[in-house]
């Protein structure tokens, strides 16, 4: 698919899941996956900053990507953390030059086989809540263009995560945080319960609630949370392919 | 960073000792960092039946009382809500439906009070009150600290629970700013192991963790590769011989 038409199809989609009464969680799984085809990059991940300001990972296109996104947290180094601090985007930054300004995440990355990264904050109203990450398993640079059209995903990805923005003050702001960093906790017991109760893997798992919460209209956060308190059987969860489409 | 303030709290705690159930250290730390004046930490038990945990001074304590008897309050609601709960202005307050709290409350000294839901994921493990005793909403900053207080009171709690001394946890958070996600994963797969609850199951994590020296992200990872798994019959932790060390 041309490029455009890519864009095109990935915004319509996220303005398909903005209606109403959608899942956060469910958004940001959606853009990470879409940001590999429309930007041309191999993995994606999202971080978002806690009201007390620390960085937590929510959401990402693989679980390689989780790996280096929590060591750029538990290493307090990466061009995440720095973009998050500055709030200034970090693009082109190729990683075979980046070992003396992050000595435990270049290693790591390379490792997992990204040549290059890149960082757009995500801001609203002169505060960083979090950051959208781009890797590149080439070294090649991002167009001018391409930096805007991932500029505008990760305003996208703000917008999901702070919803009702008329109204809006630090408080609620750091409630609608907080709400969303708990969500991500609730999908990830619901997973470890599905995976144990049904002997599927993790990944599998997720995909299942996120049919799930499909096939039955509802948001993946509150499927999940039905699975955790036991409202919802783990073994009664759909199988992790759409029986049908919407 | 959120991280040095959270070893600022751990700094704080250790100075006052070790926490045991009903010690006020962590409701004096909580008030002292927030900047407030006072705290309380209320619990809920499995059956959803909330009853004070600790309180910093007199008034925080009359205050958890009233609640526990009227069934009213910041606590109550953050619990049920599983919101944030403010109320900056006792005497002409909101729309809370506080009709025995808010006067009683007033009368023993207090005059804003908020509440924050304690949680991990779907467990809920109770909840921290705040009061002032001028009316007043939680300025920015204070509204940041409360969030991060109010992580570190569910992990105290988590920790209490699992019979782990409280300066285990200050370690754990210490290198590493959140709790693994595997922690989280591996909870659900025990709660189902087990036949327990999700929080029963992040409780066991905890304690077999602390009994084996290992950090709680290390252990979910192992629960989550299935090297090691909770035995249903035994009510025991085995290991299933399938670890790559």
């Amino acid at each position: 698919m041309a490029r455009e038409s890519l864009l095109i199809s990935t915004l319509v989609e996220l303005a398909d899941n903005l209606v109403d009464n959608f899942d956060v969680i469910d958004v940001l799984t959606v853009l990470s996956d879409r940001c590999v085809d429309a930007i041309d990059v191999d993995a994606t991940g999202v971080l978002l900053a806690s009201p007390g300001g620390d960085l937590q990972f929510i959401a990402s296109s693989s679980e390689s990507i989780r790996t280096l996104e929590l060591l750029q947290i538990q290493s307090d180094e990466g061009p995440c953390v720095d973009c998050y601090r500055s709030g200034i985007a970090i693009v082109n930054h190729a990683l075979a030059d980046s070992v003396v300004l992050w000595p435990r995440f270049t290693p790591m990355a390379l490792a997992h086989g990204f040549r290059s990264v890149h960082c757009l904050p995500m801001r609203l109203r002169g505060r960083t809540i979090g950051t959208l990450n781009l890797f590149r398993t080439e070294q090649g640079q991002l167009s001018e263009d391409d930096v805007i059209v991932a500029q505008g995903l990760a305003d996208v990805a703000t917008i999901a995560i702070i919803q009702h923005q008329s109204a809006l003050d630090a408080r609620t702001i750091n409630d609608q945080l907080s709400n969303a960093l708990n969500s991500r906790v609730i999908i990830e017991q619901a997973k470890g319960k599905v995976s144990q109760a049904t002997g599927c893997g993790i990944d599998a798992a997720f995909d299942r609630l996120r049919t799930h919460a499909r096939n039955h209209r509802a948001r993946l956060t509150d499927v999940a949370e039905a699975v955790v308190t036991g409202a919802l059987d783990a073994t009664a969860i759909d199988p992790g392919v759409a029986s049908s489409l919407g | 960073m959120a991280i040095e303030r959270l070893i600022d709290i751990y700094e704080e705690l250790a100075l006052r000792g070790h926490l045991g159930a009903g010690t006020p250290a962590l409701c004096v730390v909580a008030a002292e960092f927030i900047g407030v004046s006072g705290a309380g930490v209320a619990i809920l038990s499995a059956d959803g039946h909330m009853s004070g945990l600790c309180t910093s001074n007199d008034i925080a304590t009359t205050l958890m009382e009233l609640e526990e008897t009227v069934g009213e309050g910041p606590c109550t609601d953050a619990c049920t809500s599983d919101g944030v709960i403010a109320e900056p202005d006792l005497q002409s307050p909101r729309d809370h439906g506080w009709l025995t709290y808010a006067p009683l409350a007033v009368a023993s000294g207090a005059h804003a009070v908020f509440g924050m839901p304690v949680r991990i994921g779907a467990v809920r493990l109770g909840a921290l009150s705040l009061y002032g005793q001028r009316a007043g909403p939680l300025t920015d900053s204070q509204s940041g600290d409360a969030y991060l207080m109010a992580s570190v009171v569910g992990r105290t709690v988590l920790a209490l629970q699992a019979g782990a001394p409280v300066d285990s946890i200050g370690d754990e958070l210490v290198r590493q700013s959140t709790m693994d996600y595997s922690v989280h994963q591996a909870a659900g797969m025990v709660s189902v192991q087990g036949a327990m609850t999700v929080g029963e199951a992040l409780a066991r994590i905890r304690a077999h963790a602390f009994a084996t020296s290992a950090t709680a992200s290390t252990l979910g990872r192992r629960i989550v590769f299935r090297e090691v798994v909770f035995d249903a019959f035994s009510r025991e932790w085995r290991d299933t011989g399938s670890s790559t060390r």
